[in-house]
């Protein structure tokens, strides 16, 4: 737990503190865990007692960072920046002028050092709470072993055409959000395609389905080689089984049609 | 106390998937006083520490469970095709140590100890059985109650919450820190 504040590059301790020039280092608030935990690194880093926090100085530190923020997320903005008026709103506690002095109890700052100092514990815990789960966590309890894959659930399932669309499209959903190049595809016509496809399966035996279709470069080759294997297996030429739900289907030249090579 | 006691006491805690209380294990083996059920225990426990055995009796959850020992889990991972386990996240570990010391807790208590809107993490935590909810709260909006689990437990290998680092200890930590800041 008190990786986030090792985890920073130190200042050197000579150099002002901050303001941080913008081509200086810059500190991405999401190593914090929230506004208390970049308060406490800020405390801790300017060696602040927690108990008498020069407000006006913290504050400015901690506007300093959020200043130095990289991208915008509201919600976790909010977070700090409410952090940032209860700053602001205990210095104007301060400064306001009052007729008799103020009690040990009645400092204003006290709100916030009592949050800070259970955050603190809280921060603490974790790290002996993360030794804990590092010991553990390398120990088998029964309850922790998942059950092994049974013989049955081992049992290839052959797959629909609907199944086998289902992949397709999904895979070509992904590629479409990856690859933005357009590339002009070569005529291919079904029964080149087919002729190929029956080829490498008699060479290989046995296809992976989403790498069969990851080497092809255009949409139009892929939807192509798709239609083969949607024939193939619609004509029991082919087979194409999932040993899994969410993972690769595999195609393969039914045995019978092995030897014929053709599908017609 | 008899030899056969204690391999039947072994028996009963090696199927055990959860904690094996002294209760459980005395309404089984009838007839027979809890404290030489201890002791067969106890001389389990001593057992599997003393020789090089690969397996250990842990105190855990009020009870007793086996579970393998910390130098052989690449080895029980290989075997159980498991790639790793994965630590909590440091919010997750934070909004749990969060319910741990205080609860019964509420949503909103515990983003106001963390500074942080914690309900995400909340349901991380609840899917992963290490909380669970107790109830509501007799406040406005009836907020929801949250407590450690029987798995939070089991899951750091904790016999009861009184095992919780303490207060001295969470001290000691805080002293560590400051003495490596200066």
């Amino acid at each position: 737990m008190t990786g986030a504040a090792e985890a920073l590059p130190l200042e050197d301790p000579a150099a002002p503190p901050v303001p941080e020039t913008p081509e200086g280092y810059q500190v991405r608030l999401d190593v914090f865990e929230g506004p208390l935990d970049l308060l406490l690194f800020l405390i801790r880093k300017k060696k602040i007692d927690i108990h008498d926090i020069p407000i006006a100085a913290i504050t400015r530190d901690y506007l300093g960072y959020l200043d130095h923020k990289t991208e915008i997320n509201l919600d976790r903005e909010a977070e700090f920046l409410f952090v940032a008026a209860l700053l602001i709103f205990i210095k104007s506690q301060m400064l306001l002028p009052r007729e008799t002095d103020l009690a040990d109890g009645e400092d204003p700052r006290r709100v916030l050092v009592d949050r800070l100092l259970e955050y603190e514990r809280i921060k603490a815990a974790c790290s002996l709470l993360r030794e804990r789960e590092d010991i553990q966590i390398l120990q088998w309890k029964r309850d922790f072993i998942p059950p092994l894959h049974g013989e049955s659930e081992l049992e290839p399932v052959e797959l629909s055409l609907f199944d086998l669309a289902e992949s397709f499209f999904l895979m070509m959903k992904r590629r479409a959000s990856v690859d933005t190049r357009t590339i002009r595809g070569r005529d291919v016509s079904v029964e080149v395609k087919m002729k190929e496809l029956v080829g490498l399966l008699q060479e290989r035996h046995v296809i992976d389905f989403l790498e069969y279709f990851e080497a092809h470069a255009s949409l139009e080759e892929a939807l192509i080689a798709f239609f083969c294997i949607l024939e193939l297996v619609k004509s029991r030429v082919a087979v194409a089984v999932q040993d899994e739900l969410f993972q690769t289907i595999r195609v393969w030249l039914r045995k019978d049609a092995r030897r014929t090579g053709a599908h017609e | 106390m008899s030899d056969p006691l204690k391999n039947l006491i072994e028996s009963l805690i090696f199927v055990s998937q959860e904690p094996a209380t002294l209760e459980r294990l005395q309404a089984v083996v009838e007839g027979v006083p809890a404290a030489d059920i201890q002791a067969a225990v106890d001389e389990l426990v001593a057992d599997c520490t003393a020789d090089g055995r690969g397996i250990h009796i842990i105190r855990v959850g009020g009870g007793w469970l086996f579970s393998t020992k910390p130098a052989h889990d690449r080895e029980v991972r290989k075997l159980l095709q498991i790639e790793r386990k994965n630590r909590l996240s440091s919010a997750s570990l934070e909004t749990l140590a969060a319910i741990a010391y205080r609860q019964p807790v509420t949503q909103s208590e515990i983003s106001a100890i963390r500074g942080v809107d914690s309900t995400g993490t909340l349901k991380t935590l609840l899917e992963k059985k290490l909380i669970k909810i107790v109830g509501r709260k007799k406040a406005p909006g009836n907020p929801l109650i949250y407590r450690t689990s029987d798995e939070f437990l089991l899951y750091l290998g904790l016999n009861s919450l009184d095992e919780l680092p303490s207060e001295e200890e969470i001290a000691k930590i805080l002293e560590e820190e400051k003495a490596a800041d200066a």
